[in-house]
């Protein structure tokens, strides 16, 4: 009666319930009226010989239309994964995208970055050198309207987290738990009441935030009672700016940056020093 | 500034594997990319809602231009969209015809949206209230007759509480609609699952007759069994006193439904004023 969609066999259960769902009959075949041209890369000739019951049915160069294919899954995955705003990481990657292609990696996720720097206005990047988990930074400036438009809340670039972020960086780029709370507290935001938008605001900028890399949340030690430290995540260092947050802050205070000297002669050091040519590409270094 | 930027995109594109022949893909500019960024943030989205997305991007972007004929604009992106296995497809509601939008995956790969929001246990769940739903004569399927199909399921053990909280968060999150306890497929999944449900069930799937499209709910010809979308009955039938079957020339035996355009459009922006006010709140 109905057929049940055929699932290839592959060691882990995560993968195998995705492809299960997803693969149905047709496997690597789309229905595009482009044929199988012949492979692009010499090194694809190392596939050649290995013969593994899982991703690619035929052994041998992979064609065009499979890195093509390979390259659209790994932007499928990428955008997915970024939705959460939780870093996504290369062995993630490599286990639920990459299989059986892992010897032209580099070169799949440069292409699959090219696209969606294109074709989204996404920059993928690496969250901190040499840690292997990336994000994908807009290239686009969020507009207030965007609110309006959207189907979803979106990323807090104005709301509870500005506000940390902010506070943190006026106070000399790290703050004490309990400011933090004594400042929200006189915003009806308190850690241990529900919030009518945030929710749970303790559980949104000590666990939340910190995952997102938002934010750094250390244990302060010898303290009594124990206290925390919230300072900047590496997500903020590349999302937005110590000169876009004073702005912010101006604005709420209805002032000028420049009213606060010291902050203001740090923001601009900071925006020097990002004017400077990156001296690391985008792209991973293999 | 902003056409600089594009300018420079355009330049360095060309990534060379996507040139499979003399096809010319069409540009991006900010403009198309806002309007994917925010679309994406939609399951679905109705024909207005996005001609307000479009213009909102063009103010935001590239205020003096005139803004593209959506059709156009859409097809200019999925020329783009092409290589990448996605594009914005346009369907109509199953009940009334109200044409949608959804951003949908061309290739069945293992990569799904449903995938990453769901548990294996849940995605089994959906699966057989899925099964269910094709089978099934209406397009709907009862809440009793999914739940009682909890014990089969793949994954860690649900009960039948568990399976009714798992049946709303589909209906939220626009897989499922719910009419008085039975389910059937909300337009987003018949956008986004039309090629994999063709492909997995070609003995059970209903194809409308005029349209040719995945059909969940319609009317069918009691003589012939061929069948028909409501809104394609409407289309087809339209001002003709004397309804016959398109195949087999009976007499159709069901209400002709109407579709009122203008009663539409005034839902549709009693629609409007309220969500802007929803999300002005935060």
């Amino acid at each position: 009666m109905l057929q049940k969609p055929r699932s290839r066999g592959r060691p882990n259960s995560q993968a195998e319930r995705e492809r299960d769902w997803g693969r149905g009959a047709a496997e690597e075949a789309p229905s595009t009226s482009r044929g199988a041209g012949s492979s692009q890369e010499a090194r694809s000739a190392s596939s050649q010989g290995s013969r593994r019951a899982e991703a690619s049915p035929e052994v041998g160069p992979r064609s065009q239309q499979q890195l093509e294919l390979k390259v659209a899954e790994l932007v499928q995955f990428l955008l997915i994964k970024d939705q959460k705003k939780i870093p996504i990481k290369r062995t993630d990657i490599l286990k639920h995208v990459i299989g059986d292609y892992k010897d032209i990696f580099p070169d799949l996720l440069k292409l699959a970055a090219e696209r969606l720097e294109y074709v989204f206005g996404y920059k993928l990047v690496e969250l901190e050198p040499k840690s292997n988990t990336y994000i994908l930074i807009n290239t686009l400036e969020p507009v207030e309207e965007d609110a309006e438009v959207r189907g979803d809340q979106g990323t807090p670039t104005t709301g509870l987290l500005m506000i940390v972020l902010g506070l943190i960086f006026m106070k000399g780029n790290t703050i004490k738990e309990t400011e933090v709370w004594d400042f929200l507290r006189r915003l009806g935001v308190y850690p241990t009441k529900k919030h009518l938008v945030f929710g749970d605001p303790k559980k949104l900028i000590t666990e939340e935030f910190v995952r997102q890399r938002y934010l750094e949340y250390r244990r302060i030690p010898h303290t009594d009672p124990v206290d925390y430290e919230l300072q900047w995540g590496p997500r903020t260092n590349l999302e937005t700016s110590k000169m876009k947050v004073l702005k912010f802050v101006a604005k709420v205070h209805n002032q000028d940056p420049k009213d606060w000297p010291a902050q203001y002669c740090e923001a601009l050091a900071d925006e020097e020093a990002r004017a400077r040519p990156e001296t690391s590409g985008p792209a991973p270094s293999s | 500034m902003e056409e600089g930027r594009a300018e420079r995109r355009r330049r360095t594109e060309a990534p060379s594997h996507t040139q499979g022949g003399p096809r010319r893909a069409g540009v991006m500019t900010d403009v198309h990319r806002r309007f994917l960024q925010l679309l994406m943030t939609h399951g679905v989205l109705e024909e207005w809602d996005v001609r307000r997305l479009q213009k909102h991007c063009y103010r935001v972007h590239d205020r003096t231009a005139a803004v593209e004929e959506l059709e156009d604009f859409i097809n200019n992106i999925n020329s783009v969209l092409e290589s990448l296995y996605i594009e914005i497809k346009k369907g109509a509601t199953e009940d009334d015809g109200r044409p949608v939008y959804a951003l949908v995956n061309l290739a069945t790969t293992s990569v799904s949206k449903m995938a990453s929001d769901f548990a294996e246990n849940e995605l089994d769940l959906f699966r057989k209230a899925l099964e269910l739903i094709i089978d099934s004569e209406t397009g709907f399927a009862s809440s009793t007759n999914i739940l009682n199909l909890v014990d089969q399921l793949k994954g860690k053990k649900m009960r039948k509480k568990e399976a009714e909280q798992v049946l709303q968060k589909f209906v939220q999150n626009k897989w499922l609609i719910e009419k008085e306890g039975e389910f059937t497929l909300h337009s987003r999944a018949i956008l986004e699952m039309e090629q994999y449900i063709r492909e997995t069930y070609p003995d059970a799937v209903k194809i409308c007759n005029i349209c040719h499209s995945l059909l969940i709910q319609g009317q069918s010809c009691e003589t012939c069994g061929i069948r028909m979308h409501l809104p394609c009955v409407a289309k087809y039938f339209q001002s003709n006193s004397e309804p016959r079957c398109p195949h087999c020339n009976d007499y159709w035996p069901h209400e002709i439904p109407v579709f009122d355009p203008e009663k539409e459009r005034e839902a549709a922006t009693s629609r409007a004023t309220k969500r802007s006010l929803r999300s002005r709140q935060h």
